[in-house]
Formats: structure tokens, C-alpha cells, sequence
């Protein structure tokens, strides 16, 4: 990742959502983005231009645009229409996002469309977070590394943040997922917390 | 056989598939892939199908695929007779929020201007308090008082438009609770097929969602209604039998949603026997069972439905 001072950013053209610029480069707020954010904690999968990425939950599009900036190509999967146009918008100025329109819950839905990727980044509001990512695994390489930004609050309002973190974690386990880190995003994002996971050889 | 979005493979042999880039998203939504066991597709399948150069060539020719399938998909979304209605609702109630906002605001400063002012002992509707401020004043606060009262305007020309709508749009639900009150609840589940998708209990609480989580987290009591309180029949209906009334108003509301979604027409002889038991809710009151409401039911509704048919 390219860092300079404490400022996390991205190389590529800026003006996607009027982000801050340090010279040609793009500032990435740790505040707007829970992927920075879990850089600026330390931690984190090194994004470089061999990565190829399966985002599920792209949303608007914005931290796809980073994303972008690092890898070789994205598969950015968002299922709702109104943040799907602004997607398609970032992906028709960034040649390396192939925009996805369907429910990342179906992986069979996009299956035609995606190849082997080394990360599966997720960032989704449902409640069976923990579940996505383990039908999405198929799509990961082994050794291949899936970072899953749960928000406690989507699952269920009703239990523990902690709690809803500790189950999500066991999930991930007992499907075979390592888990190589988890953590909360904490000043950055209230109630989100990043699992870092790899998937090992069978 | 493993279909692709570039093509088929049999037994290494590959078809590569027909068309341009709409023409094959249109084939990838027919494609049902089995998950157990899965192949991957890798680009180099495709290479060797003829379907693109090199790896750049590619990801340029999914991603048009990709395009052509999403602009497809979100035309699709947007054509829902529902759609429209969905952003008339809500501009209605923002303009609603805009407009006491601003006429709170237009009232304090009128006040300044007249000292002696008070709504005290006074039931001035608020549109003819505007009306009086922008007679009574000069300069920019005259000016803010006919802008409000503008808006005011095009308020209800628009409420007038969105029960229209919700009238053509849903007309099973709209009979049974008002097209403005159909078109909110439409609204806050997220639209018709959502709607109709929801159980009635859901629909009974939609948009009484700081209540019931309330409920939820700690021990105050249930929500009766939400939204659906914006009904007269619930509203009206005495304090005890409100929340039965909601509660048999929300099952029928279940089963209009669903005729609306899937079968788009007035369904009368449903709506007969609906309006019939609703009212027949809020009639019965104390504790009272199946068996008697049946019975009742059955003396009751003809003269219910005549009833209903006059008004």
C-alpha cells in the first residue's frame, strides 16, 4: 500500500466523489472508507497488480475506485439499481472494474462471469454475513486471503456487537476459513469489525 | 457441460456463443450454473475458444457484457409501475417536513415583528397563518409566507396525483386503506413486490420502527400500528379495539398487496368480504372468539356491505 506521511492513497485519476488530493495522488479517508480504515489500523491484505479482486457489496463505487487503483481487476457486485448507476459510471472511467448487477447471496447468479480471484473483499448490510462469504469461497484461490467487514448492526440489533463478532468469526472457522485477524475499526467505524481470513489447501 | 458467458465447454471443446454484448447477457441470465461441484472459468478457456486475443481483450469484452446486462437489469428495476410512485410518496412527506419546518420558522419571525402576536386561544389553521403573514408583512418575510404557501399547493397537487397513482397501481390495497396511506406503506417497505412480500404483522408496524425495537431491546409494550393508523378505522376505533382493528386491517392489507403485485386488478368479491370483516373488528368489542365473530360475521355482512357501498 502507498502511504505518504500517515496518508493512506491510491494512484489513479481523481474526482470520483470530490476525494482530497496530495499532489497526483488520491487520499483514501480511513473515515469514509472501512477498507483504509483497517489499513490505518496497521493491518490489512496488500492489494498489488497481479490481485485480482471479487468485491461484493461495491455499493457507490467509491472504495471500489481505490481498490481499482492497486489491482489487476475488480468484479464489483452490488445488487440495488440507484448505487449500480453510479457504479457503472467509476467502471466506465476505470477499465479494470467489471460491474456485476446481482444478490451476492447467489453466487450462481455471476458464476458465468467470474474467474479465480486472490481476495474476496466484502462489505455488505445482511443479515447472514458470514454465510456469503462462505458460498462466495468458491471463487477464491487457495492461500487466497477474504476480508469481511461485518457490521454487528445488520445482522441483529438485538444481540452484542461482540456477540454477533464471535459467532461470525466461529462460522468462518468451521468452514474452514483461518482466521488471521480480527479487529474493531474503532475510531474510524462505530460497530464494524474486519476479519481477516485466508483460505488454506484442502 | 459448463456454459460461460464467452461460451459452452463439453469435453474441453469449447462453442464460443453468438451475438453482441446484449445478446450475450441476455445468455448469461439463462445460465443455471451448479455449484457442487464448481470449475471456475479461467480467461485462458476463452482464448482457447476464440472469444477474445489476450487477457486485456478479455476483461474489454466481459465488461461490456457486464454493462449491457446491468443497464438492462436497472431499465428493468426503473419500469416498475411502482417505481415512480415510490419517489412521489416520499417527495410528498419531505415536502410535508419542509413546509411545518418552514412555517414554524415564518411564525417566530412574525412574532418578532408583532409582539402582541400568540397562537394561544386561537385555532387558525396553519395555511391561513400563512396566508395572514404574507398579507400583514413587507419584504422577505411577505415573500417566504407566499413561497410556503406555493409549496403548499403543489403539496396537494401532488397528494392528489400520488392516490391517483396508487389507485391505478395498487388498487386492492388502495380500496381498502386510501391511496395515500397505500402508497406510505408501499414506500416504507421499499416497494410493491416488498410489500407484498411481508407478512401482516410486519405490515401492521411498518414505520413504527422506534417502537418496536424498543419492544425488542427492552420491555415496554408492542407497537399496535404504524402507518396504518393514518387510516381512519384504526384512528377511529375506540382506544380497547384499536389494535385488533390494526391487527385484522394489516391481514387483509397482506393479501391486497399480493393480489396488487401479482394480479394488478380490483379484485371486488375480495374486497367485499375484506371491508366487511375489518369493520366488523372495530364493531365487536370485549373478548370475543373465532366462532362468534363467524357468526356475527355472517349477520353482519350485508348490511356492512351496504353500508360500504353507499359511502
Amino acid at each position: 500500500m502507498i502511504w505518504i506521511g500517515d496518508v493512506l492513497v491510491s494512484h489513479g485519476d481523481g474526482g470520483v466523489y470530490s476525494e482530497r488530493m496530495l499532489g497526483k495522488a488520491r487520499v483514501w479517508d480511513p473515515f469514509r472508507s472501512k477498507l483504509s480504515a483497517l489499513y490505518h489500523k496497521g493491518t490489512g491484505v496488500e492489494i498489488t497488480k497481479e490481485t485480482r479482486v471479487l468485491y461484493l457489496g461495491a455499493a457507490n463505487g467509491t472504495t471500489v475506485s481505490h481498490v481499482a487503483d492497486y489491482a489487476d481487476v475488480v468484479y464489483s457486485v452490488e445488487f440495488a439499481p440507484r448505487p449500480m448507476q453510479d457504479l457503472l459510471e467509476v467502471a466506465r472511467r476505470r477499465k479494470n472494474i467489471v460491474p456485476i448487477m446481482a444478490d451476492a447471496t447467489r453466487p450462481e447468479q455471476y458464476a458465468p462471469l467470474v474467474e479465480m480471484v486472490d481476495l474476496i473483499y466484502q462489505d455488505v448490510a445482511q443479515p447472514d454475513q458470514a454465510t456469503i462469504a462462505i458460498r462466495n469461497s468458491v471463487f477464491l484461490r487457495t492461500g487466497g486471503h477474504l476480508i469481511l467487514m461485518l457490521k454487528t448492526r445488520s445482522v441483529d440489533v438485538r444481540k452484542e456487537p461482540d456477540v454477533v463478532f464471535q459467532e461470525t468469526v466461529d462460522a468462518l472457522t468451521s468452514a474452514g476459513f483461518v482466521v488471521q485477524e480480527s479487529i474493531w475499526l474503532t475510531p474510524y467505524h462505530q460497530d464494524h469489525a474486519a476479519i481477516v481470513c485466508t483460505k488454506p489447501e484442502m | 457441460m459448463r456454459s460461460y458467458w464467452f461460451g459452452d465447454v463439453v469435453d474441453g471443446q469449447c462453442t464460443p456463443s453468438s451475438g453482441d454484448a446484449p445478446a450475450k447477457a441476455e445468455r448469461v441470465r439463462s445460465i443455471r450454473t451448479s455449484m457442487d461441484p464448481f470449475v471456475p472459468l479461467t480467461w485462458e478457456t476463452a482464448v482457447a475458444c476464440g472469444a477474445c486475443r489476450d487477457r486485456a481483450d478479455y476483461i474489454a469484452r466481459l465488461r461490456e457484457v457486464c454493462f449491457a446486462a446491468a443497464d438492462h437489469d436497472i431499465r428493468q428495476q426503473y419500469s416498475g409501475k411502482d417505481a415512480e410512485l415510490l419517489q412521489m410518496v416520499r417527495t410528498l412527506d419531505e415536502m410535508d417536513t419542509v413546509i411545518n419546518l418552514l412555517t414554524e420558522r415564518a411564525v417566530e419571525w412574525f412574532q418578532l415583528r408583532h409582539p402582541t402576536f400568540t397562537r394561544k386561544y386561537r385555532k387558525t389553521p396553519a395555511h391561513i397563518l400563512v396566508k395572514n403573514i404574507r398579507e400583514k408583512s413587507r419584504g422577505a418575510l411577505s415573500f417566504v409566507a407566499g413561497e410556503i404557501e406555493r409549496l403548499s399547493s403543489t403539496r396537494t397537487e401532488l397528494a392528489k396525483a400520488v392516490s391517483g397513482r396508487a389507485n391505478d397501481v395498487m388498487p386492492n390495497t388502495s380500496a381498502l386503506i386510501g391511496g395515500l396511506v397505500a402508497a406510505r406503506l408501499m414506500s416504507n417497505a421499499g416497494g410493491l413486490e416488498d410489500l407484498s412480500r411481508m407478512p401482516a404483522s410486519a405490515i401492521q408496524v411498518l414505520g413504527a420502527r422506534t417502537a418496536l425495537f424498543a419492544h425488542l431491546r427492552t420491555k415496554s409494550p408492542s407497537p399496535k400500528h404504524g402507518i396504518i393508523f393514518q387510516h381512519r378505522r384504526v384512528h377511529n376505533a375506540p382506544r380497547d379495539c384499536r389494535g385488533k382493528v390494526a391487527r385484522v386491517l394489516a391481514g387483509k392489507l397482506a393479501i391486497a398487496a399480493r393480489i396488487d403485485h401479482y394480479r394488478g386488478v380490483a379484485d371486488p368479491e375480495f374486497l367485499e368480504s375484506a371491508q366487511a370483516r375489518i369493520d366488523l373488528a372495530g364493531s365487536v368489542t370485549g373478548n370475543v372468539t373465532d366462532k362468534t365473530i363467524e357468526n356475527l360475521a355472517e349477520k353482519a355482512t350485508d348490511d356492512v356491505t351496504g353500508k360500504e357501498n353507499e359511502s
